[in-house]
Order: structure tokens, then C-alpha cells, then sequence
């Protein structure tokens, strides 16, 4: 393996000036973004850096307590993100996401770990962090679609809901059209980037491998086991969260309850 | 008929959310009869039927059909024999055929669809020319209400709970309705509460009637 070009604080300031250039001609065009994207800048090179420090501290101490206290700070993120988003919510449902998204997360990253590229021991930070991060940024999207899609559906067709209990359908039974649709509408971001990769995107996780100096069919086969990994994480943390949301809207005696759910404003 | 009621309601008291709407309903169905519900506006006849279907929880009393209650037959089995048929029909399925048959594809219907019935049904409600390929969606209103009703009809329910069911029909599908309905009250024979505002029709086809006012009034006080 080729060695990867290290890079100083020196480059770094020279890549900085190209956002100077940017910045001065938004001002020169009175375009009002030179504040946004200054701001925007120091809260990149701000937030990198302590991820950084955390990082290095992590992978140097390197023991399991401290893998999974920096991976519970990551899903409570990302359990908040996701229920951020969709247009109704209800009490509990960040539960429901932040417990999808532990199983899902643990339960894939663990599989790739342990059995598919065989690190040891398992739960080395320098590994388990990276790739838990890559599947909870995708499965975020798939809960908080997922979730979107099954309340809208439930309460906007409620009509039709309660018209399929009256014949005489279970809560399952007069559910399962939308929970159909709604896990669809969860995998689609994915579905379509695995459709597209390498035509369209070189995934950023294989230009940086690439850009260390891996070989690029050892980099392409790091990509398709993130690919499996991140469409195995999305799809269960999808799954498990529109389950769960489905059984808060129906009781145990199959009426369709929406009294628990309310509108929020997006973030 | 002396014999033990096929469906009771027991001081029943029905709310809308937090509101109350009707309290202290007591009401006995024979097997063979058709009871008119009558109200004004916002009475909550529609609540009531929704509440005897179980699709939401009544505030007080209790519900019997062949004395089991709601939780003995099972709500799923319970909605199969006391079947609300709403006054705005919604399709679910692409063709007239589908929507006839789909509720047999839940579990709990043991029995198969029969299609000559189901054409024979729609016959008897003026629908005799609609093909079976057609998509229910393009049908007017008063077809779909009427496609609604055989679609509740094929599940051979023991009590029918009509909401305005003749609302969108001219007076000769209105009348087939009516006659479709009492034959197959009789013959089953299965009860039917049929909520209406047309009280002529409604008035010479209904056994009694019952007047939700006094109930109203009781759970305002």
C-alpha cells in the first residue's frame, strides 16, 4: 500500500482560500451569503477537529466501555434526528427510534466486525466508530421516512383504515398496505444509491481510501460491504420503527387511535 | 317475538373525544327488524353506529350480540356480524369484482366469495349492467354507495348498521336498496339500525324508530 500524502495546517489554509475567493464574490455581488458561508466554515473546521480529538481519545484508549459510550452518544444523535423530521410525532417516539437504531446499528455493525473483515478484538473503536457512524447516517433517513410516511398515511386515509376494521380486518390486516408503503418510501434513498454508485457517485468513503493510497479494487471492496451493510442497517431500523409506530396507533382492541399523535413543525 | 334480542345496547353513552353526545341508551334488535335512528345534526348518530361497530370506545355501558360481548367474540369477529356500512362509500380495490371480494382475503372470513351472488346482489340494487372489470373509482357516488352495500351484504353480517344509506340515490335505487335490505334482514334472518334522514321512506320501510333527542339531552345534563 502506498503511503497516504499527510497533509499540514499550510494546506489547509491554502484549500481555505479558495473559500475566500467564493466569499468574496458573494460580497462583491451583494449576495448577502459571505456571513453564512464564514459561519458555516469555522463550524466545519470547529466540528472536525473536536470529532478528531474525540476520536483520537477513543481509539487510544481503545477498551469497550469507551466504544460504547461514544456509540450511545451517537444513536441518541441520530434517534433525534430522525424523529425531527417527520411531519406528526407522538410520545415515545424517540424511544422507538433510538431503539431501532441501537439494534440495528450494534446487530450490523458487530456482523461486519466479528465475522466480515475479522477484526480483533471486535469492538476496536477505530473500526466499530466509523462504520456504526456510516450506517446510523443512513438508517436515520430510513426511520424518519419510514415514520413520516406510515403516520401521514394513517391519519390522512383514515377512512379507508377504519373502513377495512369494519369488514371485519385486524389491526394488522387493515395496517399492513401502509406499512407496505411506508417501508418503501424508507428505502428508496438507498435503494436508488446502490442503483447508482460508481455510474453516477464515487462514494466518499472509497475517494478517501483511494486518496490514502488504497488499491482501488481493495477500495471497491470495502464499498460494496458498506453498501450491504448500510442497505441491511436502513432497512431494519426502517422495519423495526414503523412496527413500532404501528402498534402505538392501533389498540388492543384493532380500532385505529390517533389521539396520540401531533403535528410538529419540520427542524 | 318473544325470544331473547340477536343485539342489547345497556345504558350506553357515547362521547366524541371529551364530549359527550348521548347517554342512557338502552335499545333491544330481533332478529328480522329494521329500526330507524333518528336525530338532529350533531346528535352523534354517526358516533353511535361507529361505537356499536367497536371502531371507537363507548364511554359507559355495555354491547351484546347473541349475548357475547364485544371482547368475547373478538373485535375483529365481532365487526364482521355487527357491520357498519358509512355513508361515504370509499373503494379499496381496481375493479368492482376486487372490491366485492376483498374483505375475503382477511383471515378471519372462512367463508369463499361467490361471485354469482355477488352479481345477483348488484342486479337487485340496479347495478346489474356495471362490469365486473370496472374501476370503482369512476362510479358516481350512488353507485359506489350501493356497491358499498353488497360488498357489506356478501359477509352475511347479523346486524347492519346503515349511515345514510339511500343519501345519494334517486328515489327507484333508493326504493331497491330499501327492498334488498328487508329481504335480507328477513331471510338471514339478521337485524339492521338504519340512520336517515329521509323520514318518509325511511318511516314506511323501518319496524320503529328510535329518537336519539331524549339521549341527547340526558348527556348534556
Amino acid at each position: 500500500m502506498n503511503q497516504a500524502i499527510a497533509l499540514g495546517y499550510g494546506d489547509l489554509a491554502v484549500a481555505a482560500l479558495l473559500l475566500l475567493v467564493a466569499g468574496g464574490v458573494s460580497v462583491g455581488l451583494g449576495l448577502g451569503l459571505g456571513r453564512q458561508l464564514l459561519l458555516a466554515a469555522v463550524r466545519t473546521v470547529v466540528q472536525l477537529l473536536l470529532v478528531g480529538y474525540v476520536l483520537a481519545f477513543v481509539f487510544g484508549l481503545g477498551t469497550l466501555p469507551a466504544m460504547l459510550a461514544m456509540a450511545a452518544v451517537m444513536i441518541v444523535a441520530a434517534a433525534r434526528a430522525a424523529v425531527r423530521r417527520p411531519a406528526r410525532t407522538y410520545r415515545g417516539a424517540f424511544g422507538h427510534a433510538f431503539v431501532t437504531l441501537l439494534l440495528a446499528g450494534l446487530v450490523v455493525t458487530t456482523t461486519v466486525t466479528a465475522g466480515v473483515i475479522g477484526v480483533v478484538p471486535w469492538f476496536a473503536p477505530r473500526y466499530f466508530i466509523p462504520l456504526l457512524g456510516m450506517i446510523l447516517g443512513n438508517s436515520l433517513t430510513g426511520v424518519s421516512l419510514g415514520l413520516d410516511t406510515l403516520l401521514e398515511r394513517v391519519s390522512e386515509q383514515r377512512g379507508r383504515v377504519e373502513l377495512e376494521l369494519a369488514l371485519g380486518a385486524t389491526g394488522w390486516e387493515a395496517a399492513r398496505p401502509h406499512v407496505r408503503e411506508a417501508v418503501r418510501r424508507g428505502l428508496i434513498p438507498i435503494v436508488n444509491s446502490m442503483m447508482v454508485v460508481g455510474l453516477v457517485s464515487i462514494p466518499g468513503m472509497m475517494t478517501g481510501q483511494i486518496l490514502a493510497g488504497a488499491d482501488p479494487i481493495g477500495a471497491v471492496k470495502y464499498q460494496i460491504m458498506v453498501m450491504f451493510m448500510v442497505a441491511a442497517g436502513t432497512s431494519l431500523g426502517c422495519i423495526g420503527v414503523v412496527l413500532l409506530a404501528m402498534r402505538r396507533v392501533f389498540n388492543g382492541r384493532h380500532q385505529l387511535d390517533l389521539a396520540p399523535l401531533r403535528k410538529q413543525a419540520g427542524p | 317475538m318473544t325470544d331473547r334480542p340477536l343485539f342489547r345496547i345497556r345504558g350506553l353513552a357515547v362521547h366524541a373525544g371529551e364530549r359527550p353526545l348521548l347517554s342512557g341508551l338502552d335499545l333491544e334488535l330481533q332478529a328480522g327488524e329494521i329500526v330507524a335512528c333518528r336525530g338532529a345534526s350533531g346528535t352523534g348518530k354517526t358516533t353511535l353506529l361507529r361505537t356499536l361497530a367497536c371502531l371507537q370506545d363507548p364511554a359507559a355501558g355495555r354491547l351484546e350480540l347473541a349475548a357475547g360481548s364485544p371482547a368475547e367474540h373478538g373485535w375483529p369477529a365481532w365487526r364482521r356480524r355487527v357491520m357498519l356500512v358509512p355513508q361515504q362509500p370509499i373503494m379499496l380495490a381496481d375493479t368492482v369484482r376486487d372490491e366485492l371480494a376483498h374483505a375475503f382475503t382477511y383471515r378471519g372470513h372462512t367463508a369463499g366469495f361467490d361471485a354469482d351472488r355477488a352479481r345477483r346482489l348488484l342486479a337487485d340494487v340496479n347495478l346489474g349492467d356495471v362490469p365486473d372489470a370496472a374501476p370503482p373509482q369512476d362510479l358516481s357516488v350512488g353507485q359506489q354507495q350501493r356497491v358499498a352495500l353488497v360488498r357489506a351484504l356478501l359477509l352475511d353480517p347479523d346486524v347492519l348498521l346503515l349511515d345514510e344509506p339511500t343519501s345519494a340515490l334517486d328515489l327507484d335505487a333508493a326504493e331497491a336498496v330499501r327492498t334488498l335490505v328487508r329481504r335480507e334482514v328477513t331471510s338471514r334472518p339478521a337485524a339492521a339500525l338504519v340512520v336517515s334522514h329521509d323520514s318518509g321512506g325511511s318511516a314506511r320501510w323501518c319496524d320503529r324508530v328510535l329518537d336519539l333527542a331524549a339521549h341527547a339531552a340526558a348527556a348534556r345534563a
